[in-house]
């Protein structure tokens, strides 16, 4: 790979989270470099989705802080992860299902749009012009994406394999310095994962996105990532490379316990 | 014959104004999952704001010019609007986030009983006149097609035209614009949208001034044609079997609900109400939309609402 792994990007530190009486994640502190493709894996209901929500702001932590470029955040929420140049997907589809798959992608142009509600109001000028850059931008990512042929279909109407990769692309529209992907491959056929982790390598290949990316498929983690961090049960389990990962004891048990 | 077509089509222009007045719930519906209950009250407040300008701007500033005062009226109006659009989701919206749909239905209900009061207290509770020149003449079209000619009301066929290019602007918006494009990602998919940076907060606003507006506009047509009163606030809840019809989360539905319950009320008026008895076209509409939900829950265009069980 032509990559550099640089600097820790993203640092978590002791977080906490708890629903009720349920800890889904238990003092759990990991890193991330800028560049590579860190995994997280682990049961079912091991807390992977609630790093990931921690991360991006949509769950709040009891204790522990994200530390983002040297900048602690204590309190993270959706848009400031936003503007700071997080982006994600999500494990059960969230895509705008009644808008066709160009505006959906647009919509994640939506950060870089500087006209106001008033010039976008008279449309011809700023606008215009604004929407058409953006656009552009958008139809580079469609074809990277391969899904040129169906630009203009409502998402709803779209079979799963094809909105993951909708869902992708309203993600990389973004232009994000970090991709949270949460099981950017369940469901899909052979074929289907096979593209989908072309896609993933690439973008971390050729735009130098770093990547945190949740799958439960082994092969494809094992392959594709640089570094991998293990959790169960809401604790960390096991953290470092690959290989590392699969000569650990405890992980080991944790995957044969579960019979995943 | 000529008859019934000229009853059909003062329907479709009170239908048309319905329409406007449903655009407004439904755009709220969609982007926050409030029932908007206050929009009635949003009509009677803008009504209000508007007479009452229109009087005061002459008597302080010494404008002689109707059309000047009714203008810099209506500008005054639409900041007033804005303003509360701002306030409604700053005080009390922002904090009832994710609550159930009946704690939001309670809190417009609350916004109602207060702009009602506040309206009333702020600009007096008189019976106002809105004087915008509308020309309340009628005259007959078609006289070579119909023996007698068609007999239409020239005031309502301004509404209506005034009622349904507002429908078609922000219908462009919503469609050709980035901020109709996050309006709609939000109605879609609220966690998404904020994933991508779009901050709920000024959609909400921005769906509350498009409510205002709205509720201006109709407060304006339906004030100077009955004067600025009480009732105007439940005039505009005759647009709430409007959105039962046409499905809470459709825009098309408000717009072909609102001229089918136009229509509906007209027709029953004119022909069901000599038999059944006077004041049907206030209950009809409700009527219509109760049957019509026992066919089609969702409403006419709604999304198929599927229980999990
Ligand atoms: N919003 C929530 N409210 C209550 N409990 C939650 C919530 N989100 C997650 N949990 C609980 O937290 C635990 C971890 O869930 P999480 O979704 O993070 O697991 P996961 O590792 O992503 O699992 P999966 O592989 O099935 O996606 C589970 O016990 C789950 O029930
Ligand atoms: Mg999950």
């Amino acid at each position: 790979m032509g990559r550099q792994i640089g600097e820790v990007i993203l640092d978590l530190k002791n977080i906490s989270l708890s629903f009720g009486g349920v800890k889904a994640l238990s003092d759990i502190s990991f890193d991330v470099r800028e560049h590579e493709i860190r995994a997280i894996i682990g049961p079912n209901g091991a807390g992977k989705s609630s790093m990931l929500n921690v991360i991006n702001g949509v769950y709040r932590p009891q204790q522990g802080e994200i530390v983002l470029r040297g900048e602690h955040f204590a309190n993270m929420t959706p848009a400031r992860a936003a503007r700071a140049g997080i982006a994600r997907t999500f494990q059960n589809l969230a895509l705008f299902k009644g808008m066709t798959v160009l505006d959906n992608i647009m919509a994640g142009r939506n950060l870089q749009m500087r006209a106001n509600l008033f010039q976008q109001a008279i449309w011809f000028g700023p606008a215009r012009r604004e929407e058409l850059a953006h656009r552009a931008k958008v139809e580079e990512i469609i074809d990277f994406l391969e899904i040129q042929h169906i630009r203009k279909v409502p998402v709803g109407r779209l079979p799963y394999g094809l909105q993951k990769r909708v869902d992708l692309g309203r993600a990389l529209a973004m232009e994000p310095q970090i991709l949270l992907l949460d099981e950017p491959m369940a469901g899909m056929n052979v074929e289907e994962k096979q593209d989908m982790c072309r896609f993933i390598l690439d973008i971390n290949d050729q735009f130098g996105t770093t990547i945190v990316l949740i799958e439960h498929d082994m092969g494809v983690v094992m392959d594709i990532s640089d570094r991998v961090v293990v959790l169960d049960y809401g604790r960390k389990i096991g953290d470092g490379a690959p290989d590392e990962v699969r000569a650990n004891p405890d992980v080991i048990r944790a995957y044969l316990g579960t019979s995943n | 014959m000529a008859f019934f077509i000229e009853t059909l089509i003062g329907g479709l222009m009170a239908g048309m104004l319905y329409s406007l007045v449903a655009l407004g719930f439904v755009l709220i519906f969609k982007a926050s999952g409030v029932f908007n209950f206050a929009q009635g009250a949003l009509v009677l407040f803008a009504a209000l704001a508007m007479a009452r300008f229109a009087e005061w701007l002459p008597a302080w500033f010494g404008i002689e010019s109707l059309a000047l005062a009714n203008v810099l009226a209506f500008l005054i109006t639409i900041a007033i609007m804005f303003v509360a659009a701002l306030l409604i989701e700053r005080l009390v919206l922002r904090y009832l986030v994710n609550q159930e749909g009946a704690t939001l239905l309670m809190a417009t209900l609350g916004i109602a009983y207060f702009l009602e009061g506040f309206g009333q207290t702020v600009f007096g509770s008189d019976i106002y006149k809105i004087d915008v020149g509308m020309p309340k003449d009628p005259v007959l079209i078609l006289e070579n097609v119909f023996e007698g000619g068609i007999l239409i009301n020239k005031e309502d066929f301004i509404a209506a035209v005034i009622a349904a290019t507002l429908v078609t602007l922000l219908t462009l918006f919503f469609q050709k614009t980035a901020t109709g494009r996050a309006l709609r990602a939000v109605a879609d998919d609220h966690q998404a949208a904020q994933s991508i940076g779009i901050p709920l907060n000024r959609i909400w606003v921005i769906v509350w001034c498009v409510a205002g507006v709205v509720a201006l506009v109709a407060g304006i047509i339906w004030g100077s044609k009955l004067g600025v009163q009480f009732s105007l606030a439940t005039v505009a809840l005759r647009a709430l079997p409007v959105v039962i019809l046409g499905g809470l989360t459709s825009v098309p539905g408000a717009i072909i609900g609102g001229l089918i319950i136009g229509v509906g009320e007209k027709l029953s008026e004119v022909y069901l109400g000599p038999s059944i008895g006077g004041g049907i076209e206030i209950w009809f509409a409700y009527v219509l939309a109760l049957v019509f939900l026992l066919f089609r829950p969702q409403g006419l265009f709604g999304e198929k609402i599927i229980d999990r069980v």
